[in-house]
């Protein structure tokens, strides 16, 4: 691959990046969330096309216009969601879009399921072909997937964080197995966060960041500690924002907080999680993607699916909020991470996005005047400064900061005493990034208690007086911000 | 500039003020002509001799179909759907058919006034069902986790069977002979049978209602957002399910209210056909008028523009087919509403470059539209003129197939 670069609208998500693979090794792509290996990986697979450079597999270059010619070309993904058919049989999954026929030209049952048997015996795999896929444990799906990898006799297979899901015996078997496909001489690209695992299985390793390629080294040349430098190792942007903060009182407190998670091999999403947090504070909460971070929130704020145990005290007095509602009516206001998804509602206006949770105020006698909506929704966004053709434009109309301007005024108008911000920034431009701060630093100095998790490090170093990290569940260090770097919150991420 | 500026709300936004929106004005249009179309064509024209007769007719039957397509319209708004109105109209004609039965046997057998008691009793009855079942609904849907097409499917099937069972039983206790049907001659009925204006002030006023509801209270804010975006409304601290317990309470108890007119309008509670298929009618008239399926979406002026569409068009067909116009009525109706729809979506077709004839698919489709409608013409206006219609559409629709098909070639 030489210099491939893709852009995304208002990001570059790749920028002129060279990587040479070579035959039967084990290469591992490191980097942190958002630093492009999962867009190489699907650029290498089909899923997408790069805006500029070239891709060349044994000297021929290619340009492929979707999976299937991937798959032709011998290049297999196992993406991070496992992508099979619940309600087929292992069988039917490993095979679909390429089912056999007999000579009648029906589907030829037995035969597939005969082959599917035997790859599935090459992988350690216990499971018959004629289960059905949704039967299945995490770690079994995922060697259905390299099965299906190996039934199109793939020379490259590309994984993309295959261990976040599995339990430790399952990612041994997973290792024995990329060992011996490489020994096979099949090329493997191993996507990982994990550390010890990268050192045990690559043979050489690529560190990405921020779209751009930083250093490829044979995995003796180097160690953990310098690939996690090189994967940070860029100035803090901006400025700090938390001098001259004077955090108040505790007013809430978590402890020992668990949350359940059947039918998953961890047991639980969150494990023993206990902090506190000061009115006007900025706490930050850091982990890779699957540690829990949105179920933390989620939990405080009443809308997680399973019952938690532990203790969460608002002012000292002990809460159990069943349903977002208590959450709200006792000062807790929640930013949701995925704004399209979780947050706006696209058929309603801006003054009716921002007045959703606090409309009955502009209700005399049960009934909703136009001018008492505008009236009650005019104060925040003129504060937050959302920038909008008038109240009554379009929500999605607008850029994404300020969608994001305006369901922060959702939460303002109802006096929120703790405000919960879920990644707030995530797919917002740098120019909205920074007056975003500006107002999340104002916020929390007229005294809100702010909870911020953030895919990006330097986002919490910048605006954080604390930074606690939970990795796959559990709270693996608490930091004040004097002490804090990227390197050793990085660490602590991926323990 | 943060605020002050007068800008249109967003197309899809729900609907603010008296003025209607492009494609509610387009509505109106298609009203007025279908009215045109059927004076005209109309061989009897009915419409220029008999103009009061004829309003009449529709205005009854629109209040009629109105008052439960507004129930329907709140419901699809907050995301549901409510399969079940037909039968609920069947059962709550019953219900109170049956109550005023047990309270006045004797005047309900011999066709003479049941007295007030017997009236407010047996329609309080009747719209107490409709909460019931809301209600129902709303468990089924929010507790028992049951998609709302399946459990309204099941009240579909389920009531019409109840209301039955209920008729004969009460005939079968109360009245000589067990019934299929219970007759209702009450004067209260009666009057509302000779007096169109009841229904229609009744509709118009459920309309208002029903508009201040939707755009004015905070729980109309409520059902639309419950409808756009139901996990948000969630986490933005609304009561989800008591939001959806309303809207299929509401959507049963327009139906039940209904319910009451139809039988005055036949003079008895007949539970085995009364309404039976009305409510695809409620829907069609709801999507007509801009509600969209997926939520979120939806107008009471549009829901009230769409109902009076499809009476004026049913109207038409009985006006112009006159002789087994029924039978008819189902085909035209289809045809209606996937083009209403449809033309709702053109604009959006031709922006996003989207085919009507796509690949194979559009190459199946052609032959077998211009043989649908060669074999309806050929049925209702003889083989000649059906062959000349088939062959007319064969080539309209092949010619705009190739301009398509040109028209994506030099795009790309």
């Amino acid at each position: 691959m030489r210099g491939i670069t893709k852009r995304f609208p208002g990001v570059v998500a790749l920028d002129n990046v060279s990587l040479a693979v070579g035959r039967g090794e084990i290469h591992a792509i490191c980097g942190e969330n958002g630093a492009g290996k999962s867009t190489l990986m699907k650029i290498l697979s089909g899923v997408c096309r790069p805006d500029a450079g070239v891709l060349e597999i044994d000297g021929e270059s290619r340009r492929f216009t979707g999976t299937r010619e991937a798959e032709a070309a011998g290049v297999a993904i196992i993406h991070q969601e496992l992508n099979l058919v619940e309600e087929l049989t292992v069988a039917a999954n490993i095979f679909l879009g390429r089912e056999r026929r007999t000579g009648l030209g029906l589907l030829d049952d037995r035969g597939m399921a005969m082959e599917a048997a035997r790859l599935l015996e090459s992988l350690e795999c216990p499971v018959s072909p004629w289960a059905t896929a949704g039967s299945l444990r995490v770690g079994d799906q995922q060697l259905v997937e390299i099965a299906k990898a190996l039934s199109l006799a793939a020379s490259i297979v590309v994984m993309d964080e295959p261990t976040s899901a599995l339990t430790e015996a399952e990612s041994a078997r997973l290792e024995r197995t990329i060992l011996r496909l490489r020994d096979q001489g099949t090329t493997i690209l191993y996507i990982s966060h994990k550390m010890d695992e990268v050192f045990r299985l690559a043979d050489r390793i690529t560190v990405l960041r921020d779209g751009r390629h930083i250093r490829t080294v044979d995995r003796g040349a180097t160690s953990a500690r310098e690939i996690t430098g090189w994967m940070v190792g860029r100035e803090i942007e901006g400025h700090a924002f938390h001098e001259h903060r004077a955090p108040g009182d505790t007013v809430l407190t978590v402890r020992g907080l668990t949350l359940p998670w059947p039918d998953h091999p961890r047991g639980y999403r969150l494990k023993d999680i206990s902090f506190e947090l000061h009115a006007g504070e900025i706490l930050g909460v850091a982990g890779l993607m699957g540690a829990g971070r949105t179920e933390l929130l989620e939990t405080l704020f009443g809308a997680s699916a399973n019952t938690w145990t532990g203790e969460i005290l608002l002012d000292g007095r002990s809460v159990r909020f069943r349903h977002p509602r208590e959450a709200c009516d006792e000062g807790l206001g929640m930013v949701t991470e995925d704004r399209k998804r979780l947050g706006l509602f696209p058929d309603l206006d801006v003054a009716a996005n921002v007045s959703l949770c606090s409309l009955a105020e502009a209700a005399r006698g049960g009934l909703v005047s136009r001018a008492r909506e505008e009236a009650l929704v005019a104060g925040p966004v003129a504060a937050t400064g959302v920038k909008t053709p008038g109240v009554h434009a379009s929500i999605m109309g607008l850029s994404g900061g300020n969608q994001q301007k305006c369901i922060i005024s959702r939460w303002l108008l109802t006096k929120p005493r703790i405000l919960l911000l879920d990644d707030p920034t995530r797919g917002i431009d740098v120019g909205a990034k920074a007056e975003l701060y500006t107002l999340i630093d104002r916020l929390c100095r007229e005294g809100l208690a702010v909870i911020l998790t953030s895919s990006e490090l330097p986002e919490l170093l910048t605006l954080a007086d604390r930074i606690i990290v939970l990795a796959e569940g559990r709270l693996t260090a608490e930091l004040p911000r004097q002490e804090a770097t990227e390197q050793n919150i990085v660490e602590a991420a991926t323990i | 500039m943060p605020h002050g500026d007068a800008t249109s709300p967003p197309p899809t936004a729900p609907g603010r003020g008296f003025f209607l929106r492009p494609a509610e004005w387009a509505l109106v249009l298609a009203i007025i002509l279908a009215v045109a179309l059927t004076a005209i064509v109309d061989t009897n024209h009915s419409y220029w001799f008999q103009p009061s007769a004829s309003l009449r007719d529709i205005a009854r039957n629109t209040a009629l179909l109105g008052i439960f397509a507004l129930g329907a319209t709140v419901v699809i708004i907050a995301g549901g759907i409510d399969l079940s109105s037909g039968s609920m109209i069947a059962l709550s004609g019953t219900v109170c058919a049956a109550t005023m039965l047990l309270i006045s046997p004797a005047a309900m057998i011999g066709f003479k006034p049941a007295g007030p008691v017997a009236v407010i009793l047996g329609c309080t009855a009747a719209l107490a069902s409709g909460f019931l079942v809301g209600t129902l609904h709303a468990w089924l849907i929010t507790a028992i986790r049951l998609p709302p097409f399946i459990a309204t499917l099941a009240t579909l099937v389920g009531l019409r069977s109840l209301a039955r069972a209920l008729a004969e039983s009460a005939t079968a206790a109360l009245t000589p002979s067990k019934n299929t049907l219970i007759n209702v001659a009450d004067p209260f009925f009666k009057a509302i049978r000779d007096n169109v204006w009841i229904p229609v002030a009744v509709f118009a006023v459920l309309s208002v209602l029903t508009w201040l509801l939707l755009t004015r209270t905070v729980l109309g804010r409520h059902l639309y957002a419950l409808g756009g975006n139901e996990e948000a409304a969630r986490l933005a601290g609304i009561k989800t399910e008591n939001v959806k317990w309303f809207a299929y309470c509401f959507g049963a108890m327009t139906a039940a209210l209904a319910g009451l007119f139809y039988v005055a309008n036949e003079s008895a509670a007949s539970p085995s056909n009364q309404a039976r298929g009305h409510e695809l009618n409620a829907i069609a008239a709801a999507v007509v008028g801009g509600c969209s399926l997926a939520g979120g979406a939806g107008s009471v002026p549009g829901t009230v523009l769409g109902t009076i569409f499809m009476r004026v068009v049913i109207d038409a067909i009985s006006k112009i087919i006159k002789t087994g116009a029924d039978v008819y009525e189902g085909m035209i109706v289809g045809v209606v509403v996937v083009i209403a729809v449809t033309f709702a979506q053109l604009g959006q077709m031709a922006r996003g470059g989207r085919q009507l004839f796509p690949g194979a698919l559009g190459l199946c489709i052609i032959p077998a539209l211009a043989l649908l409608a060669g074999g309806v013409v050929a049925m209702t206006a003889g083989s000649r003129a059906g062959i000349a219609a088939g062959m007319a559409a064969l080539l309209m629709l092949g010619g705009l197939r190739a301009w398509e098909a040109r028209r994506s070639v030099t795009a790309s």
